[in-house]
């Protein structure tokens, strides 16, 4: 039995889900407006375009039966893109934008820094330390398999989290179990916290370290949603035995000129005045990208 | 039921694992067994449930983070290893991945305590206090290789997850007569009654702890010995009932650092329901790196063998 709006996401076009990533930046600032507290708003920015195509476009999932048995299951690894996360699931109808814009980071509400599926259900697991989402992607995917379902399991993780060792410890685990319905797009957009990650930990080169790994690995500019939307349609069948890694290339901060390359946005708050200089330059960077 | 031991044979609790695993695995088919290249006690379980055995190579923080996957899916995953690197190395994901969303993870290890004669790398001598800091953990902490069996078939119907900590597993002694104790999780079991003390104990400890019951009984001292297999939650009852019965004279004796694990577990009780002792001793490992040598050989050396019970229950009973 499938529910009947598994696949509806799949409508969108390119220039829609463009939309839906300019709504989601949108949203995300308006937060990082409200909210006094930190909003890890250059990793939300960098991860927009991958989690709208995930939630519009790429995952099978229903909003009005989070349990679909048959449902496609995402782990956010980089747990404090939590909020981007929030909001692309509100975009594609789980929750509503306003709740979270009005109760994110008070007491007792669901909407936190970090996912938590007990406060949460709609999410489909709790992360926040790095380097925990792959293996917890692992062990859904050898569920599903075991079970002969067809559903992938994806994940999102941050460049700079592959710096644990619990990632690569799953990324073997992943190919020596054949996990074709395994699914990680990486966030890669060059910062950690406090440096750019090629200054501190030589990560290059990249895509040669997943593929040493035996996964099949593609590469993408993370911010092109044509060729995010062209790797979300190209995956490997999931009853397939190699799992597939498609590394995004982005930036931190993308959308306002001043949070973009900057180290000093990892996390933040806007003040009033800073939110409207921050619409404005989403706004000039969708124009100059139009032209 | 594979049961053909009885009271002061030897048993492996790993065999009893395996084949306890392999007998639950045939109705449970959501069951999966996963280890970190220490699989040699899951043969039973690995050769009938091939697709449902999981072994991810030394890779311990891997193995819990798959498990705890597993059970977000709905299935029942068992991680079996050496407690030093999974206790440690897999700490937080221990505490993250499972006991945060209270997963039905259950984490069956060997080498607790100063056993295996591996060095202090392969002593786990901290787990309890860690595993006990653990919320939604439940702490259990066996000697008796067929109380494992037993064990294991009550943790399939639990909710949230579950530790429980053995010796080598190689050459175990059977404690219990099948069917003698009514065994539960979070009850203490009354291995010896007794009038004048109580000694508290838990996992490989329990067989020198009648031994020394035995021998002092001669000397007209009676020991009530307590198995208390589960650390957390700890069984109150049966602390209050001993503190009572035994006219407030409490040894506690555990292989395990003297602080962070039973006799800290029994303090607690004490202090929060304000019970006046009259004597409260504590048998285990001071804050040393034992070094190498046979578990009684280290026992001796570091102050909690059977010669120091023998002296602690003495000094208890005077006091």
């Amino acid at each position: 039995m499938s529910s009947p709006t598994l696949t509806a996401g799949r409508e969108h076009s390119v220039a829609e889900l463009e939309d839906l990533a300019f709504e989601l930046r949108s949203k995300l600032l308006q937060l990082c407006g409200t909210y006094e507290g930190a909003v890890h708003i250059g990793g939300d920015l960098s991860a927009a375009d991958i989690l709208t195509v995930l939630f519009s476009y790429g995952l099978r999932v229903d909003p009005t039966d989070i349990a679909a048995p048959e449902r496609d299951r995402f782990v956010l690894s980089k747990g404090h893109a939590a909020v981007c996360m929030y909001i692309a699931m509100a975009i594609r109808g789980f929750f509503e934008y306003d709740d979270i814009v009005a109760t994110y980071g008070q007491l007792d509400s669901a909407y936190g820094m970090h996912p938590c599926k007990v406060q949460l259900p709609g999410v489909e697991c709790s992360t926040g330390s790095l380097g925990h989402g792959l293996p917890l992607a692992v062990g859904m995917a050898l569920g599903a398999r075991h079970r002969g379902e067809t559903h992938r399991v994806v994940t999102l993780l941050g460049d700079g989290e592959t710096g644990e060792g619990s990632v690569w410890e799953a990324v073997m685990a992943a190919r020596s179990n054949r996990l074709g319905n395994l699914v990680a797009f990486i966030d890669r957009n060059k910062q950690l916290m406090t440096s750019f990650a090629e200054e501190r930990v030589m990560f290059e080169p990249y895509p040669d370290k997943w593929r040493a790994f035996g996964w099949n690995v593609v590469e993408v500019d993370g911010h092109d949603m044509a060729e995010l939307v062209a790797a979300v349609d190209a995956l490997p069948d999931p009853a397939s035995d190699v799992p597939t890694v498609v590394i995004c290339n982005t930036v931190k901060g993308k959308g306002v000129d001043f949070m973009e390359h900057n180290l000093a946005w990892h996390a933040g708050s806007l003040g009033a005045a800073d939110l409207e200089r921050a619409l404005a330059a989403l706004d000039a960077s969708r124009t100059k990208e139009s032209v | 039921m594979p049961v053909t031991f009885t009271f002061g044979e030897f048993l492996g609790a790993r065999s009893v694992i395996g084949s306890t695993l392999a007998e639950l695995g045939e109705d449970r088919e959501n069951l999966f067994v996963l280890t970190p290249d220490i699989g040699a006690t899951l043969v039973e379980f690995r050769d009938r449930f091939p697709d449902r055995f999981i072994d991810v190579g030394l890779a311990e923080q891997a193995c819990v983070g798959i498990a705890a996957g597993l059970a977000y899916d709905g299935n029942i995953p068992v991680v079996s290893g050496m407690l030093p690197f999974l206790s440690m190395r897999a700490l937080e994901q221990i505490r993250t991945d499972i006991c945060y969303p209270n997963l039905p993870v259950k984490i069956i290890g060997t080498h607790g305590g100063l056993v295996g004669n591996g060095g202090s790398t392969h002593y786990a001598v901290e787990d309890l206090a860690l595993m006990s800091a653990l919320t939604n953990m439940t702490v259990t902490s066996i000697g008796d290789p067929l109380m494992v069996g037993e064990i294991i078939r009550q943790s399939m119907s639990m909710t949230g997850p579950l530790y429980i900590r053995l010796a080598v597993g190689k050459k175990d002694m059977v404690l219990y007569e099948p069917g003698q104790h009514d065994i539960r999780i979070g009850k203490g079991i009354i291995a010896r009654e007794g009038t004048d003390l109580t000694l508290f104990t838990h996992g490989t400890t329990v067989a020198q702890a009648l031994a020394a019951a035995e021998q002092v009984a001669e000397a007209g001292i009676s020991v009530r010995v307590v198995d208390m297999f589960t650390l957390k939650p700890i069984d109150e009852e049966l602390i209050l009932d001993s503190a009572e019965r035994t006219d407030g004279r409490f040894v506690v004796l555990e292989d395990h650092l003297a602080y962070g694990g039973l006799a800290s577990r029994i303090a607690d009780v004490i202090a929060d329901r304000r019970l006046h002792l009259t004597a409260f001793e504590r048998l285990g490992i001071p804050q040393v790196y034992a070094g190498f040598g046979e578990d009684e050989q280290l026992r001796d050396k570091h102050g909690y063998g059977l010669a120091a019970t023998v002296a602690a229950i003495r000094r208890a009973h005077a006091a």
